[in-house]
């Protein structure tokens, strides 16, 4: 469990590191922000946040802050703010020029990657043969390096590590040259310690003459003196050695912090080929079995790298760490490949984000056919439409795009998404109706409210235009009311049957709606009438034409309005023509009716019943008159 | 045929000239007073000259005359023992004619539709209930069957 929990340790800061050290993610914190705030400047290695906030600071390493990501709910934290990875505009814009771009399948890149794998296999060969510096394998791993360079995807991180590569190995043969110093030093003090014992012998040594004896003290004094001066070059030998292995062991520490950060750098950038090169070669050049990393154990960063059981982090720790991301990145991007087959588009669009968040250099990410970038693309622009749409509470667009996304994925659960858009749009709809209530009731208030509220919950639903239309009817409302009255005192119905819709806003008000449908039902009931009698006049051209004058005849007694309608007057000014004997014989029965000469007035309607046998008027003028007739006396 | 007649109070006589002329003059002058003179009608004689439109248009106008009609019965009106009875004549079948036919003056005839009979009308002014005019009516004053 513990070794799981570093291991996603190293992801956040790999990932962090993915964040951070490319020039896309520079930037992310407030850092002018907090400078505003008048915290005080930070200090190389010091977190931008400001600690009063609450907000703990992002670890660090090498001075780099490192946002950390939480894979439970996909956000990065980042000097105490929160971020959408998969919503960032950042990310985005990176893993869609990723989308846009085509596979690095150039022959360059084949090269370069070929090349690359030879030199990781003879990085893993040298781990197991003879370590010593100057060999043949570390020649030519530093000149693999040098050729990888030529390739400008490389972007000189090969260059870089060979660079380091050399700096440690020049540091070795420095320290090679004072050892062999030292060595030279130490025969040097051991000659001079063998005469001065010497001397010290020849001292101590008895003489056998009296003669000898000022010889002898001569000898002594010389003997001293000698004496003394070899135990002074012993000791400034010996100094000088001393120095010589301090500034080797400072050269060495120094050169495997370099090293170190150089490893540190590829795996941050997820250059993992190059941090296994670095890596292998490290134990090559550095042969005292040390690997521990050169960083404060307490710090964080050192936690990170610790391995979760409370151990130095090592250089083979960072080995393992590329080892496993490069593994995870052709897994991710083999499980892409499956989805896309089984059209689980979703899932394969983040395992792509994860891929390229992750790997974006490796072979299987960079060599993604387009066809498949295509199809993500298309989904993940679709799935990036749908937050700002929802947002703007767009939610026939939104529901558009869940239709689609459903369709693309086949894992995608519209269900939320769909009944919460209709649900906001009933909603709005309802208010709109409402809004059409109070604007029949002429309550203009309440009308505002609650065409505020349906626009606030669906800007965009298309009932609005319908009540901005009322709401311009409702504007010119007096206008057209004052015309309606004027056309109704004039009985000019079919102008306003003509109308029509023009004149539907006046059925708002109580007192016209009547009159409004009068007016459109008599004018309705006309043509409709007329048309029937159309119908029948062309079908009997004697009966037909008595027919249709006797019942506009009818309808015009019965009802006034008829006689006001020009249509009406025309049609049965026609029809009088055609049933010009009929129309005379009654018009004249009428007359004589009217001068009391009732015979006359009885032969008329007689001629008119024979001329039209159905006549209704002559009928009933003929019983009338001859009741009259009968009853006189003569 | 029918064939309208004047009233005798409207004839003149020839006599003083006759008087005044020669005998052969007498006897040419009422030989042509007799073709010249409009008959007086005769009963049972049909009036050829009668129209329906001329009635139609004004029946005042004929107040006064009568009529022997040859016309077929078309329709009956009835109003306890009177009747109006609407006839077509023959000079013109799509006209009705309407004659008043009180009680008792068809006699024996029975007035049935489609046949034809000779009316002896005579146009004349009546009076209603309330004393108003009731004018130019084709009062019948005997029926004949044919």
């Amino acid at each position: 469990m513990k070794t799981m929990i570093s291991y996603w340790r190293a992801c956040t800061l790999l990932c962090g590191g993915m964040l951070v050290s490319p020039v896309w993610a520079q930037g992310l914190g407030n850092v002018s922000q907090s400078n505003q705030q008048g915290t005080e400047a930070p200090k190389v290695g010091q977190s931008y946040v400001d600690t009063s906030s609450g907000e703990t600071p992002n670890p660090q390493v090498l001075g780099m802050e490192i946002p950390l990501l939480d894979p439970a709910s996909n956000t990065m934290t980042y000097n105490g703010a929160k971020i959408d990875v998969g919503n960032n505009e950042l990310v985005r814009a990176r893993f869609e020029k990723y989308l846009q771009q085509n596979p690095d399948v150039s022959s360059d890149a084949k090269r370069y990657r070929k090349k690359m794998n030879e030199l990781l296999k003879l990085t893993q060969k040298s781990a197991r043969s003879k370590r010593e510096i100057g060999s043949e394998v570390l020649v030519r791993i530093g000149n693999g390096l040098y050729e990888l360079n030529e390739y400008e995807g490389d972007s000189g991180q090969a260059a870089s590590l060979a660079s380091a590569i050399a700096s440690a190995l020049a540091v070795q043969y420095a320290n090679r040259s004072r050892d062999r110093e030292n060595a030279a030093l130490e025969k040097e003090i051991d000659k001079l310690v063998e005469r001065t014992n010497r001397y010290e012998s020849r001292n101590t040594g008895k003489g056998t003459a009296s003669r000898d004896k000022n010889a002898q003290a001569q000898k002594t004094t010389t003997n001293d003196y000698l004496i003394e001066h070899n135990k002074t070059k012993v000791k400034k030998k010996e100094t000088l050695g001393v120095k010589n292995d301090a500034e080797s062991v400072a050269a060495t520490e120094l050169s495997k912090i370099n090293f170190q950060s150089t490893i540190v750098s590829m795996l941050m950038q997820r250059r993992y080929n190059h941090a296994l090169i670095g890596a292998h070669t490290y134990r090559h050049i550095f042969r005292d079995g040390d690997t521990t990393l050169k960083i404060d154990s307490e710090s964080q960063a050192g936690k990170l790298f610790e391995g979760g059981v409370g151990l130095p982090p090592t250089v083979n720790t960072m080995a393992t760490i590329a080892a496993n991301m490069r593994r995870d990145v052709d897994q991710n991007m083999e499980a892409v490949v499956n989805m896309l087959a089984q059209n689980k588009l979703g899932e394969a669009t983040q395992s792509l984000i994860q891929a390229v968040a992750t790997g974006e250099y490796m072979e299987s990410v960079a060599t993604f056919p387009i066809e498949g970038r295509r199809r993500i693309a298309e989904y993940w622009s679709l799935r990036k439409r749908a937050l700002p749409a929802l947002n703007a509470r767009d939610y026939g667009t939104v529901e558009e795009i869940a239709a689609k996304l459903k369709q693309l994925d086949v894992d995608f659960d519209d269900s939320m998404l769909s009944s919460y858009c209709a649900g906001r749009k009933a909603q709005s709809d309802l208010h709109l109706r409402n809004a059409a209530k109070a604007l029949k009731a002429g309550d203009d208030e309440r009308f505002n409210a609650e065409i505020t509220k349906a626009g606030t919950i669906w800007p965009k639903n298309p009932n609005l235009q319908k009540g901005r239309e009322q709401l311009e009817k409702v504007d010119n409302q007096d206008a057209v009311r004052d015309e309606f009255r004027t056309l109704m005192a004039r009985k000019a119905y079919r102008t306003v049957y003509n109308e029509q819709d023009k004149f539907e806003v006046v059925a708002i008000d109580q007192e016209l709606k009547q009159q409004y449908k009068e007016a459109i039902t008599l004018i309705g009931t006309i043509d409709g009438m007329l048309t029937q009698l159309e119908i029948i006049a062309k079908q009997d051209s004697v009966m037909g034409p008595c027919m249709a004058y006797e019942t506009l005849l009818e309808r015009g007694e019965q009802d006034a309005r008829y006689k006001e309608d020009e249509k009406y007057r025309d049609a049965l000014n026609r029809y009088a023509l055609a049933a010009h004997d009929f129309t005379q014989a009654l018009e004249k029965a009428k007359e004589c009716e009217q001068r009391r000469e009732y015979g006359s007035a009885l032969a008329n309607y007689y001629r008119a019943q024979c001329l039209y046998p159905r006549s209704t008027a002559a009928g009933a003028g003929a019983r009338r008159v001859t009741e009259i007739i009968l009853k006189a006396q003569f | 045929m029918a064939r309208k007649r004047r009233s005798s109070k409207n004839k003149k006589s020839q006599l003083p000239l006759a008087l005044g002329g020669g005998a052969a003059v007498l006897l040419l002058a009422v030989a042509a007073a007799v073709v010249m003179k409009p008959s007086a009608p005769k009963e049972g004689t049909q009036d050829s000259r009668f129209r329906v439109a001329d009635y139609r248009a004004d029946a005042s106008r004929l107040t006064g005359n009568s009529y022997a009609l040859s016309a077929r019965v078309e329709n009956i009106e009835t109003l306890g023992n009177d009747r109006v009875v609407a006839v077509s004549l023959p000079n013109n079948p799509q006209e009705r004619l309407p004659l008043l036919v009180r009680s008792g003056v068809s006699g024996r005839v029975n007035l049935t539709r489609g046949d034809t009979f000779t009316f002896y009308v005579v146009c004349r002014n009546g009076r209603d209930a309330n004393g108003a005019e009731v004018k130019g009516i084709m009062v019948v004053e005997k029926v004949e069957a044919e």
